[in-house]
């Protein structure tokens, strides 16, 4: 494998030239610090930048964002827009296994004050009552009859049942419910696999987290939202389960098939893929769509065992607790969106593995409460440092078909995780910085310690100084339930 | 011979898998991918069979491993034992594979390890030299 050389663009972007391997139909961007670039040059991510840059007709080029790391076919981190006018395709691999993974954020009204001394209580109630762990099952239990009404309504579904509110549907991406999805395509085994686990965290980075807002970076906007420094907020992160990745296995395997009945010519099978147009991509469409609505309605139902606990601890309602929803977004999904290319609006087919929507102020999509701010942007970082709430711009727009980064980005697997982090010492860490975290096993703790994460200040700061997105607030944590 | 080992990823699981037949190298395969998901020892009570076919050998062997993974969620049931055979005509690999195993529970997380969501396709090795083969592959966990 050559090394690759990157050209500057300037402090925060990078080029990778089309000309560094022939096939590449667009230069890759890479959006990062000298160092953040440094320390990712060891794996195969900048490579898989180059790989995704042979999809059919890719537009403009192909993007990584600062947390980018090691994936499969795509990077994880990695953005590409394809024109379904000029034999775009979709890649079921840029979606990834697990479809429509995300993030959603609550405020509430307590402070810190008020949180003192029941951080145990609550983490432990968290632990109890939201199912976690590995292949974790819920007691939301549905039937298949149900569970097609669960592939098509999403969150929807679950406010119908009681779990949320309306008003939580206008805090989501696509109001929690992508249109256009079709539970037919989904297969039995997809089903069977989704019915055991509707309402759980699940295992790996998935987590549920209590933060205090530690920094303000715009006092105006998070006003806006209802935040101030020293207040509590709640982040959950989750996706599909099982029902996503049987989707993402049947749809790969397939189109494995579409690279030869298409004449496509990719340089990892990862990258299986099948013209937007095509009958293969369509039927992918519907079943992605299926399943990201199922992993809205997870969220949602999450989200209310949470609402749940926190009126257990404080004796209220979380309506008087103010546990409203500020955002939830989608990080693995493929998404038709309007984008100028060339002076002229396009409609294109998004892949976002690993990377966040970031609509500027005025997007129509957005709902009339975030038409001045702009998007509500969520990204976790790791369990021992802090996570941010940004907003998106009119430059994500412009530059990177309007998306940013979605987390911290690993810089170290899971094995070597296992082999240098001592979970006692990590604990005593996490314990002196007042961090109490519960989980299934100790394993999952050790493989997601921070240190096998990159400094998430680093990963903002190129979001914020190239401008595709901006900083609102800062938030560290106090309590985590790892899957 | 050792069946398998396990390589460094950044952000998911790397094996690799060593066999002197081609066939072994799907059974150790298999005993990689249940290895990396449960130490669970259970007796075998059930037989399943598998028929799978494709273009290439590489994407065989994806598409047992994906298989065996959609049949322990879906069905729950955990593998002990295989006799596998496979006919590679150029241009059709096909596999037979008599699966004995039991009832497991995939979701209850004292008897298992890792979530496995399924093999992936990317940097897939499948290398013969005169001691048999020697495959790589990734786990997305």
């Amino acid at each position: 494998m050559a090394e690759i050389s990157f050209e500057r663009i300037d402090d925060f972007r990078f080029r990778i030239p089309k000309s560094y391997k022939p096939g590449m139909r667009v230069d890759g961007i890479i959006y990062a610090t000298e160092k953040l670039l440094s320390g990712a040059k060891n794996d195969n991510a900048f490579e898989q930048v180059a790989n995704v840059a042979f999809l059919p007709g890719i537009v403009k080029h192909s993007l990584a964002m600062p947390d980018i790391h090691w994936g499969y076919g795509f990077p994880i981190g990695g953005v590409a827009a394809t024109d379904p006018d000029d034999d775009g395709v979709i890649s079921p691999g840029g979606v990834g296994y697990d479809i429509n993974c995300g993030v959603r954020l609550l405020r509430t009204n307590l402070t810190l004050d008020d949180v003192q001394g029941k951080i145990s209580n609550i983490v432990n109630k968290l632990y109890q009552d939201v199912p976690s762990g590995i292949g974790s099952t819920g007691d939301v239990r549905v039937s298949v009859k149900e569970e097609r009404r669960v592939l098509l309504d999403g969150a929807k579904w679950a406010v119908a049942q009681g779990f949320g509110v309306k008003e939580d549907l206008e805090s989501c991406e696509e109001f929690g419910a992508i249109e256009g999805a079709d539970p037919d395509s989904v297969s039995e085994r997809a089903y069977i696999r989704g019915k055991e686990q509707t309402g759980t965290l699940g295992s790996g980075n998935h987590f549920l987290e209590v933060q205090v807002i530690n920094d303000v970076f715009d006092a105006k906007i998070a006003e806006k939202f209802g935040l101030r420094l020293g207040q509590i907020t709640v982040m959950i992160h989750s996706g599909s389960r099982g029902l996503g990745y049987q989707v993402c296995d049947d749809y790969v395997r397939q189109m494995i098939g579409c690279l030869s009945k298409y004449a496509i010519n990719v340089p990892d099978r990862q990258l299986a893929c099948a013209p937007v147009n095509s009958p293969e991509a369509k039927k992918y469409i519907g079943a992605m769509r299926a399943a990201a609505n199922y992993a809205w309605a997870n969220r949602q139902v999450l989200m209310h065992l949470t609402r749940l606990v926190f009126e257990k601890v404080f004796s209220k309602s979380w309506q008087s607790l103010g546990m409203d929803l500020i955002y939830d977004v989608a990080h693995n999904i493929a998404k038709f969106e309007k984008h100028i290319v060339d002076g002229k609006s396009k409609l294109l087919c998004v892949h976002r593995k690993g990377a966040t929507r970031s609509f500027g102020p005025g997007h129509p999509e957005l709902p009339e409460k975030y038409q001045e701010t702009g998007q509500p942007v969520i990204i976790p970082g790791d369990m021992g440092r802090a996570s941010y709430l940004l907003v998106g711009t009119k430059k994500s727009e412009e530059e990177t078909f309007a998306s940013t980064c979605h987390g911290a980005g690993r810089v170290s697997s899971r094995h070597e995780a296992l082999r240098n982090i001592d979970i006692d010492v990590l604990m005593k860490e996490l314990k002196v910085k007042g961090i109490e975290v519960r989980a299934t096993g100790k394993k999952t703790i050790v493989e997601e310690a921070p240190s096998v994460y990159k400094n998430i200040d680093d990963v903002i700061e190129v979001v914020q100084e190239s401008g595709i997105s901006r900083k609102i607030c800062r938030m560290r944590p106090l309590c985590v339930v790892k899957g | 011979m050792k069946k398998y080992e396990i390589l460094e990823h950044t952000a998911d699981i790397r094996a690799r898998i060593f066999a002197r037949k081609k066939e072994d190298l799907f059974v150790n395969s298999a005993i990689c991918l249940f290895g990396l998901l449960t130490d669970k020892k259970i007796t075998a009570e059930k037989i399943r069979h598998i028929e799978l076919s494709a273009a290439k050998l590489d994407d065989l062997l994806i598409f047992w491993l994906n298989e065996l993974i959609s049949v322990f969620y879906s069905y729950k049931f955990l593998p002990v034992d295989y006799a596998v055979s496979i006919d590679d005509s150029p241009g059709a690999q096909k596999l037979v594979a008599k699966i004995a195993g039991g009832d497991f529970d995939p979701y209850d997380s004292k008897n298992v390890k890792s979530e496995v969501k399924a093999a992936t396709y990317h940097n897939l090795k499948i290398e013969e030299d005169r001691n048999g083969f020697i495959a790589e592959i990734i786990f997305d966990v």
